[in-house]
């Protein structure tokens, strides 16, 4: 038996979207305490780590620990047929092995979608020692991300004892961002050391773009040449993280 | 006086050369007349060097039609259509087959290709029923698997040399119809079923079709002339957008249906073909589903005429594909059909990033048919395996004669797989 509801509809939509920059299918574990959801993308290079304890919900109700594989883009269809101040209630109807949506609102819309093979696949947290972190808006860092799209597909981030640095070469054009301390966008940063690491744009602003409408604050955690770690706070101990390895350019 | 800067700017015909010469025919090879010029003066200095053929002195020709047929795009949706025939009798198939033509030469394509009379009527693409007269024959013939003995006349002796382009294969002389009669014609099964079903979408009968084992350049004749899809929807399609269309359309449903979720192939492979002072070099790497095609113009060759140096284009996409107009045009989908094809042949997934190298030799655009031939030719040959990437470029840095980081510096790919880490590497 499972069965979850959320009074605003926005809050689960929100949620799906940021997995789905990442995923097209996910097989979430769902247990008594809540629902988690650790995946890479198809190409291996990105990670989330979703973590919805039980008291996120309005109701949550499960009888038994189990994993629930959705189309995520489908899914996602449904949910933004959902306005702000409707219900949503998901549940798996046993027999049919059918997930049901429904959207209270104005009216009542039950729609119903199968459910997928799930995928048994462990994936660890990456071992990363991290050397420097950062706490910033997610708005600025979104702004900050958008920034240094517009010149190159690719980033380099530093951080120092003041201040995130973000520089970006393109063919033609050159950006660098500076956030720091007294920054309105800025919240704090600690450094072991100073560390610069490169990453691919593509992701970044996807993944930015749909988290920042999950949380408020964001941490940065890079060390040199290493995966970066973005931690989206989110409300009652709920998490939303995402690891997104490196580029090593030889030049 | 203009003093709106917007509008100004549309006006500023600089905006759009600033590309360079070289950059600006590689976009636009001979189809949108980027330079502003009334005619492609590449294509049209090409044609000054083809010597014509005996003009054709009849306004009646009888011959047996491949079949063919022609859907222009000027005017759309009033565009010119018509057959192709030519003054011969008998199997003639092989002058509209693409897929019989990889080893002929030049002159020989150029050959059996200005051998096709093309007659011409106006229709509207939505409502090809209100040309009783031409169309309809015009679709019975088109369905047909077999040469159709076709007869035309013409309001005057057809004219005009030879139409090249980049994406349809060379056109020969053409004329105004004024009558058509077209001897019986013979059809398949699957074809004709495809036909009558107006509840089928285009795109599923294009793919029954082609599992069915039809010939791309067959299905993509039918589908111009409007032969598939809901009832009421149906349209002729200008022949140069169906023969994109029909790649486009069979390599996304065989990338989404028979190569994504397959298993990936173990290790770095290389084929290669060479056709026409084209080289071909296929790499597959060892990833989920992606795709690069990358063309490198040598100076000299037809798109890139005054050059002094190779000009490079290409694009690509990732696992879930592209939502826009590949940049460099109808190729791209070309060449991803023949990968597609071969990936879910072997069942098997990988990344493909596909590059041509174009030599002076080669001498005028033949259509995208060359690089679909030629993909799928290269993975007849015998692969070459690397266990590791950096083998697998440095065998082809041997096979090219641009530098492998200039390929390397074009391709999005190559870098992503040379300098983006994985994940899992920190588990």
């Amino acid at each position: 038996m499972f069965r979850i509801r959320v009074t605003d509809a926005m809050l689960l939509r929100d949620m799906i979207t940021a997995i789905s920059t990442l995923l097209d299918e996910a097989t979430f574990d769902i247990s008594t305490g809540g629902i988690k959801l650790r995946a890479m993308d198809p190409s291996r290079v990105a990670m989330v780590d979703f973590e919805w304890p039980k008291k996120i919900f309005d109701e949550y109700v499960c009888s038994e620990t189990m994993k629930l594989c959705l189309n995520i883009s489908e899914l996602l269809k449904l949910l933004k047929r959902a306005r702000r101040e409707e219900s949503v209630e998901l549940s798996l109807e046993e027999k049919t092995n059918r997930l049901q949506i429904t959207i209270k609102g104005k009216y009542l819309r039950t729609f119903n979608m199968p459910t997928l093979e799930p995928i048994e696949e462990e994936v660890p947290i990456p071992k990363v020692t991290f050397n420097a972190k950062a706490e910033i808006t997610t708005e600025g860092l979104r702004q900050a991300i958008e920034d240094v799209s517009l010149v190159s597909d690719h980033v380099r981030i530093e951080i120092d004892d003041e201040k995130i640095t973000m520089r970006a070469t393109g063919d033609l054009m050159g950006a660098t961002i500076e956030l720091k301390k007294g920054d309105v966008a800025f919240l704090g940063v600690e450094t072991k050391e100073v560390s610069i690491a490169n990453f691919s744009l593509s992701y970044l602003v996807e993944i930015i773009k749909a988290a920042a409408a999950t949380s408020e604050i964001a941490t940065m955690e890079i060390s040199t040449d290493m995966p970066i770690r973005l931690d989206f706070k989110q409300q009652q101990e709920g998490k939303l993280s995402f690891y997104l390895a490196p580029r090593i350019d030889v030049e | 006086m203009i003093n709106k800067s917007e509008v100004a700017g549309d006006l500023n015909i600089d905006s759009y050369t600033t590309l360079g010469v070289k950059a600006t025919c590689l976009a636009c090879r001979g189809g949108r007349l980027l330079c502003g010029k009334f005619q492609c003066p590449i294509l049209l200095r090409l044609y000054s060097f083809l010597k014509v053929k005996d003009v054709f002195h009849s306004k009646r020709v009888f011959g047996s039609s491949p079949p063919g047929a022609f859907v222009g795009r000027m005017g759309y949706p009033h565009v010119y259509a018509g057959p192709l025939v030519p003054p011969v009798v008998g199997d003639t198939s092989l002058f509209n087959m693409p897929e019989k033509w990889l080893g002929k030469s030049v002159d020989e394509i150029v050959d059996f290709r200005t051998n096709l009379i093309r007659g011409k009527f106006i229709v509207n693409v939505k409502k090809p029923s209100k040309n009783q007269r031409f169309a309809r024959t015009l679709l019975e013939m088109a369905l047909s698997k077999a040469s159709v003995d076709t007869e035309l006349t013409f309001r005057k002796n057809p004219r005009g040399g030879f139409l090249l382009d980049n994406t349809l294969q060379p056109m020969g002389p053409s004329g105004m119809l004024t009558g058509m009669t077209a001897g019986a014609s013979k059809t398949d099964f699957v074809v004709e079923k495809a036909y009558a079903d107006g509840d089928l979408k285009a795109e599923d009968a294009v793919l029954d079709l082609y599992l069915n084992g039809l010939p791309v350049s067959r299905i993509q004749r039918v589908f111009s002339l409007g032969a598939f899809g809901l009832k009421e929807r149906r349209r002729m399609v200008p022949t140069r957008w169906s023969i994109t269309a029909i790649d486009s359309i069979l390599s996304r449903r065989l990338i989404e249906d028979k190569v994504k979720g397959k298993r990936m192939i173990n290790e770095h492979r290389v084929y290669e073909f060479n056709y026409l002072g084209n080289r071909f070099v296929i790499l597959l790497i060892p990833s989920s589903w992606r795709y690069e095609w990358i063309e490198a113009w040598y100076p000299g060759t037809t798109w890139n005429p005054q050059g002094r140096r190779v000009s490079m284009g290409g694009d690509w996409e990732g696992y879930n594909g592209r939502t826009t107009y590949a940049s460099i045009g109808g190729c791209y989908y070309s060449v991803r059909l023949a990968a597609a094809e071969f990936l879910s042949q072997e069942n098997r997934q990988a990344g493909v990033i596909a590059m041509r190298e174009i030599h002076p030799s080669f001498t005028m655009p033949l259509g995208v048919w060359i690089n679909r031939e030629s993909i799928r030719a290269a993975f007849k040959q015998k692969m070459r395996k690397f266990d590791t990437l950096r083998e697998a470029i440095s065998y082809i840095k041997s096979r090219f004669t641009i530098a492998m980081d200039a390929w390397i510096e074009a391709s999005s790919l190559l870098k992503d797989a040379l300098y983006q880490e994985r994940i899992i590497k920190y588990f």
